[in-house]
């Protein structure tokens, strides 16, 4: 026993130094008065593997946030944003939303957060009934599930059963002009990967139905080495490949199959290709790639979406992502919605949200809308084309069609017990 | 011979008044913590002080019980997350599919865990060192992919959903953000006070033992085996009731939870406190936690402030912060002595 406990001075140092830890963490309560501004809270990802998405989300909500400051704030209220990163951590997430809201006293929350993390904050929405506007998440049940409801939580993200559904009719149409019967599947192996590749299969088949899948590769998320799952895929020689791999792993996988010659063995179907964080880091990108669109410039082909990236551009030099015209999107609902309810407060804002149309650069036909039942947007630009080396790299892109998609959407809720 | 054994006869007994004493001691000083503890709600309105003293049972317990294999028993686990995120899936799990009372659902996990430690246990803890930490390991990324995979179960990735509902009991309503604050101080006073007296206990000893020599300890009798399968349940059972705590504060539980980093945050907080006193870790929590608030308002680039705090106590004070101030007032108290 070398050990020497000398157990009351432990005690006493550690009640002072809980005592310095409280100190410290009453002071920022600061009183939470009427100010002329209003803050806005937002929890992102600002650092690890998809820092660089949270990074734009952050780009453009503050390229937004400018514009509607200039033009008076919300109600006229200047808006502050206080942006914080939660390092992806859905624990951190939740504590950040809530400390910004309880401490800082922001009165809106933007949660640009990914999957598990949109769930953490919007428990914290539902908890402290705080407006809260989810701008990444596109996990279809964090608005299709009743469950999941609350007046206060909306989403201006895409939602993945609509992706499914425009690129199921998109790659049945192309397997039925081109005769592509056997489909092998590329996809990482978590939720999202999963989930989505399995609604895609449903709506390819449903429009297709003599389509059968005769391989499936499921790489672990990260992995840094492709050559088993290309060697798979090659031996089982299909038509056609779909693969929902995106950001870093979508350009290893390219870059690593390039060196097989897989693209030009097979049509290939990436839906996570046409984003520019993708498009260009890719070494050799090959040229007729099928992919849904993320964000890109060209597509809705409008002057208003031009001017928007390039403005993006010109002041972050580097090009937006998808999910910067998810945020941007939030705060032009929020603007507009402010504006008619002639109010910052967040409950008026949320009534006035419920079933907004606003014009906007990234809707299909030059508006986007709130959709009141389950508060998610709807009519933004979906569609899929096919990609070329260089810029404006996916030179056409098809249209989605809104009609069936609402129909298909309607139909795969019921499905699921949603309706 | 008979001359020791009148020697051990007279120091037995004073011995056993001195624990007896302290075992006083401790508790009342456990009830004077949670006694200011409990009526911080009323000085203060900030609800992120009660947040952050929420988290800091969470982890707190968390940490503490680590520092039980750790400090104690000289067995550095990697995998110790894997009882946090477990706490916390049991008992959301156990919440949101039954409907059980709350208290009902507290045990069922905690016998859950026990369960599930005592076959990790089994097989781990006749490792050594380097083995027994990376099998530790092996199972915290077993579970953490069963968790991922187990998607009708779990809900994969995206973790339980849907928030814990919490009925009301014993008039205590745990969605009330006052009472979940009363009610995580008391599990963590309560957790703390029981894993003091299991380190005060013969059996602490016994562990400290196994830890400085384990060999000498099988020699004089000591089933060894069992005695580190035993801490290593009970550490899991404190540190079950701390994920607990965190799903009930996040209202939800996901796959992070169980994941090494956890565990990883768990050896480095008890790095920052100290492993050679009671309250290291919970030192390292608060601290460790005040600087992960503080630094991630201020900047992005918490890694780096992170990494150079590493870098400081683990080249700089060489140890945790507890030990170098216990050191550092025994010297100076033999100083003045003199």
């Amino acid at each position: 026993m070398t050990r020497t406990r000398k157990p009351g001075v432990s005690r006493r140092a550690t009640l002072a130094m809980m005592s310095a830890g409280a100190v410290t963490f009453a002071t920022p309560w600061v009183a939470r008065a009427q100010a002329k501004t209003i803050k806005i809270g937002m929890p992102t990802i600002l650092s690890g593997r998809v820092a660089q998405l949270g990074t734009s989300s952050r780009n453009a909500v503050m390229l937004e946030i400018e514009k509607v400051n200039a033009a008076g704030g919300l109600a006229g209220r200047q808006i502050e944003m206080v942006i914080r990163d939660s390092k992806g951590q859905p624990q951190e997430a939740a504590r950040v939303a809530r400390e910004l809201v309880n401490t800082d006293g922001c009165e809106i929350l933007i949660d640009a957060e990914a999957s598990s993390g949109a769930f953490a904050v919007h428990e914290v929405a539902r908890d402290l009934g705080v407006l809260c506007i989810h701008t990444n998440s596109e996990t279809s049940a964090l608005t299709a599930d009743p469950k999941q409801h609350i007046p206060n939580a909306f989403r201006t993200a895409r939602q993945g059963v609509h992706d499914s559904i425009v690129g199921g009719s998109y790659a049945a149409a192309i397997a039925k002009a081109k005769g592509l019967k056997k489909w092998a599947t590329c996809s990482p192996d978590y939720a999202y990967g999963r989930d989505t590749t399995g609604e895609y299969v449903t709506y390819l088949k449903r429009f297709a139905p003599d389509v059968e899948i005769i391989s499936e590769s499921w790489p672990k998320l990260f992995q840094p080495d492709y050559t088993e799952v290309v060697t798979k895929i090659l031996q089982a020689k299909p038509q056609a490949l779909y693969s929902c791999l995106w950001g870093g792993d979508l350009t290893s996988y390219i870059d690593q199959a390039n060196i097989y010659a897989l693209f030009s063995q097979m049509e290939v179907f990436a839906v996570n290709m046409a984003d520019y964080t993708a498009l260009t880091v890719v070494k050799n990108l090959p040229k007729g790639i099928h992919s849904g669109n993320r964000y890109i410039k060209t597509y809705p082909a409008t002057p208003e979406n031009a001017a928007w990236g390039d403005a993006y551009k010109a002041k972050y030099n580097e090009y937006p992502t998808n999910w910067s015209w998810e945020n941007a999107t939030a705060i032009m609902l929020l603007a507009e919605a402010s504006k008619k309810a002639n109010s910052a407060d967040g409950k008026k804002i949320a009534e006035a949200l419920r079933g907004l149309k606003i014009k906007s650069p990234f809707g299909a036909d030059g508006t986007v809308t709130m959709r009141a039942e389950d508060q998610t947007l709807v009519g933004y630009a979906i569609g899929w084309g096919t990609t070329i080396p260089q810029e404006p790299y996916v030179p056409q892109v098809q249209a989605g069609d809104w009609k069936t998609i609402f129909e298909l959407e309607a139909e795969w809720k019921k499905s699921k017990g949603y309706t | 011979m008979t001359e020791l054994q009148a020697e051990q006869a007279a120091v037995v007994p004073r011995i056993e008044s001195q624990s007896q004493r302290s075992r006083y001691r401790d508790v009342l000083i456990a009830l004077a913590a949670f006694a200011v503890l409990a009526i911080l709600p009323m000085l203060t309105g900030s609800k992120a002080l009660l947040d952050f003293v929420i988290r800091c049972s969470a982890f707190g317990l968390f940490a503490t019980s680590l520092n039980l294999l750790v400090g104690f028993t000289g067995m550095v686990s990697f995998g110790h997350g894997m009882f946090f995120g477990l706490g916390a899936y049991g008992f959301g799990l156990i919440m949101q599919r039954s409907g059980l009372p709350v208290p009902v659902a507290f045990v069922a996990t905690l016998v859950i865990t026990t369960l599930i430690a005592a076959v990790i246990g089994a097989i781990c803890v006749r490792l050594k060192e380097i083995y027994f930490a990376f099998v530790t390991l092996a199972f915290q990324m077993l579970i953490h992919s069963t968790i991922l995979s187990w998607v009708s179960l779990t809900g994969g990735d995206q973790g339980l959903r849907g928030g814990i509902p919490r009925p009301a009991f014993f008039g205590v309503d745990l969605s009330n953000h006052v009472h979940l604050y009363i009610t995580s101080c008391a599990l963590l006073v309560i957790g703390l006070l029981l894993m003091r007296q299991i380190a005060q206990s013969p059996f602490g000893y016994t562990l400290r033992m196994i830890r400085d020599n384990a060999t000498r300890a099988s020699f004089i009798g000591i089933d060894v085996w069992r005695a580190k399968l035993t801490i290593f349940v009970l550490a899991a059972l404190f540190a079950s009731t701390g994920g607990i705590i965190m799903a009930l504060f996040v209202s939800g539980a996901y796959p992070e939870f169980a994941y090494w980093t956890i565990s990883g945050e768990g050896i480095f907080i008890n790095m920052l406190g100290g492993v050679t006193t009671f309250l290291g870790p919970m030192v390292g929590t608060v601290l460790l936690l005040i600087l992960n608030d503080t630094v991630t308002r201020l900047t992005e680039y918490y890694g780096i402030v992170l990494g150079i705090v590493i870098l400081f106590f683990a080249i700089g004070l060489r140890k945790g912060l507890m030990d170098f101030v216990v050191e550092w007032y025994a010297r100076r108290r033999d100083g003045s002595g003199e």
